[in-house]
This record gives structure tokens, sequence and C-alpha cells, in this order.
């Protein structure tokens, strides 16, 4: 069985961490791509080490490679040519992908707050309005950010969750960004912010952002 | 890249909020199957109610949309939100049945993106 | 994640923040033999499936100018 960990261009060299259960990381080379693999005798159990493990090796493939797509956790094949047949359906999404991504990173945005659905509303059209301003309000603030950044994608939002927002940077803005975070924050003191980062480009990795 | 636990740049307000609302991606994480049948029942609801929550923001943003527009009557704006109002409360009900919070409702779509 | 309570916040943040990425985020391929405890991937496909529907509904109505 082939384990995937990220898809890669210009991989100069295999990290020198260990893959999930202790196996040695592989290259293996196809088209125009750098895939890091490790194989396995049977089938690896999910875990939240095996979580951390992965985590850990494209953190370290990052300053390894000039472009970078992080493999979401579990991705296993039954053998190269499984792995290779899924790669020829999606390479040509995966070439675009690599070239967003070359040379940057993610930082993620989530504010929080003790909004919910509008409670004090009277009647069927407050509870419209109030929705309107929530959203034209979160919607705000992820505009704001996103015009800092060279892609941007958003998770969804509800409860307490006012924005869940990805911004794809070029490490040289981040202290722009962070500044901006920073305004925000100090425009809604009613919010809470936190401003995590620089991640590997998890979140432009798949074909909708 | 540095320590993979060394990642937050910056935070104001509550960091105990931003975590808490976290905490909904743990159920997310592949479990043993569990064949207790009161958390079945309650994995079942965390799933029914997550989808009826996803749609009622989905519905919601379209008659937002609309209503932006001006392509609503007063009758057709008062109508759709007080059901989206009863809605609301009606899920309300369900999740203190269940003993779910919003960030039990929080289940991310992986693969299949935002549609949000 | 075990609950740390030792932990610093900031720990467990940026460790739920890196596990929502590493399970819900990242490449996908097909033909994989995902590495998750089957009930979890019923519910991805599943949940695809109705919302793929329910989303591009949405799209529709929103283009067409009429809902219904």
């Amino acid at each position: 069985m082939i384990y995937l960990y990220a898809i890669a261009k210009g991989l100069t060299t295999v990290p020198d961490v260990q893959g999930l259960e202790g196996a040695p990381l592989d290259r293996q080379r196809f088209d125009d791509f750098d895939l890091v693999v490790s194989e396995h005798a049977a089938k690896v159990e999910p875990s939240e080490e095996a979580v951390l493990v992965h985590a850990r090796v494209v953190e370290a493939l990052m300053p390894l490679a000039a472009a970078l797509l992080p493999a979401r956790f579990g991705l296993a094949f039954a053998d190269t040519a499984a792995l290779e047949q899924a790669l020829r359906e999606k390479a040509g999404t995966l070439e675009e992908s690599l070239e967003r991504v070359r040379g940057r990173v993610e930082l993620g945005v989530r504010v929080v707050g003790e909004q919910s659905a509008p409670r004090d509303v009277e009647n069927g059209r407050e509870y419209l309005e109030a929705r309107r301003r929530q959203v034209a309000a979160a919607d705000e603030l992820h505009e704001s950010l996103a015009a800092r950044a060279r892609a941007s994608a958003r998770g969804n939002a509800s409860g307490g969750l006012v924005l869940s927002g990805a911004y794809l940077v070029d490490p040289g803005s981040i202290p722009a960004f962070r500044e901006a975070v920073g305004e925000l924050e100090s425009e809604h003191p009613s919010l809470s912010f936190a401003l995590t980062g620089p991640w590997p480009p998890y979140s432009f990795a798949g074909v909708e952002s | 890249m540095s320590d993979p636990l060394d990642k937050v740049l910056g935070a104001s307000g509550d960091l105990d909020l931003v975590a808490a609302q976290l905490d909904g991606v743990r159920n997310a994480f592949p479990r043993r199957v569990n064949a207790d049948p009161e958390r079945v029942e309650k994995g079942l609801a965390q799933l029914v109610l997550t989808l009826i929550e996803l749609l009622r923001q989905l519905m919601e943003r379209q008659a937002l949309h609309r209503m932006e527009e001006g392509a609503l009557s007063e009758e057709e704006i008062e109508r759709l939100g007080e059901t989206f109002m009863k809605l609301s409360q009606r899920m309300d009900e369900l999740k203190v049945e269940f003993g779910l919070e919003d960030k039990d409702l929080n289940l991310e779509l992986g693969p299949l993106g935002n549609l949000l | 994640m075990n609950d740390t309570p030792a932990r610093p916040l900031e720990q467990q943040v940026t460790l739920l923040e890196l596990v929502d990425r590493v399970l819900n985020k990242g490449v996908v391929l097909s033909g994989d033999i995902t590495l998750s405890v089957a009930d979890v991937d019923l519910v991805y496909v599943s949940l695809r499936v109705l919302l793929a529907s329910a989303g591009t509904l949405d799209r529709l109505a929103l283009e067409n100018g009429n809902g219904s």
C-alpha cells in the first residue's frame, strides 16, 4: 500500500523525518510531479498520532520544494499504478494549483463572536434584516483580508463563528497582513480573532478553491 | 516553517472561545466504531442537524440576496423571516435535546469545499 | 486529541487548526483507500450528493432571478 503525503515541484531532497508507523519517506516521479510517499505492508491505522506525523512530514517538505500541495490525510493506494491513475485524472488542476501556491504560504483567520441567530427581534422582517447585517459584517471582514492575499478560501460560518478564512500570501506580506488583522481587531472589540500560520497551503490544494 | 505547534501569529479577545469553536473538528476525526446506541443516536442527530443547519444557511442566503435585489414583497419577506426564525428556534430546542452545541454542527465538508 | 489543560491555549488552537487542515483540506484524489472509519466516509458521500444538488438549485435560482 502506498500512502501519499504531498505533490511537489522542484523537490530538492526528501526530509529527514519518518512517515506513518515509522516507515521511511520515499520520493517518486510522475510526469512533472514529485510525489512524496511511504510504503506499507498493510493498511495503516488512522490515529491521532498518524495525523500529527502526516502534518510533520508536510511541514518538513515546505522549505525543500519550489511548490507543494499537501495531500489530505488518508490517501492510500493499492499500488503505484493506482496512484498514477488518480494523478492522471487530475493532472491539469494539479498543475494549476501548484503554480498558484508556488513560493506562497497560507494564513488562517478565525473570528468568533457572541452573535448567533438574532434573538431580540419582533417579526420576520426584523429577523432577516438582522441576519443581513450579520452576513454583511462577516463578508466585509473577509473581503478586506482577501484584498491583501493572492487567493482566499472561506469556511462555513455558524453559531458563534463569524468567519473562518484562509489566505494565500507571499511570505513577505505577512507583517502587513498581521497589521491588517490588528486593525480589524481594534475596529471590532466585541469579536475574538485568531491569526495562525504560516501553514502549508492545505486550503488551496483542492479543485474548488 | 517552525515548530508545527507554534503558529499563532496574533490573537485578540477570548482565545478560549476560538479554541471552543475549533473543538468541533474533533468530531470529524475517525473514531473506532462505537456500538453504544445512545452515541449512535447522537451521532445521527448531529449529522441530521448539521444538514438542516447547512440547508437553512443556504436558503437564508438566497432569501437575503433576493431581499436585497428587491425581488420580494413585504409579505414574502415577513413570511420567510418568520419561517427562518421559527426554524432557528426549533433547531435550538433540538440541539438542547441531543446535547449538541453550535460547534458540533460545524462539520466541514472536506473535498466538497465550501458551499456557503 | 486528549484534553490537555496543561497545554498553553495558543498551542491548543494551533493543534486544532492543524488537525482541521490535515483532515479536511489538502489534495484529494479518487480511487484511494481512504484511511478513515467507514461511517465518516458515508457522511462525506451522502452530504456531497445532497448538498451538490442544493448548491446547484441555489445557483440556478440566483441566476434566473426567480426561485422554487
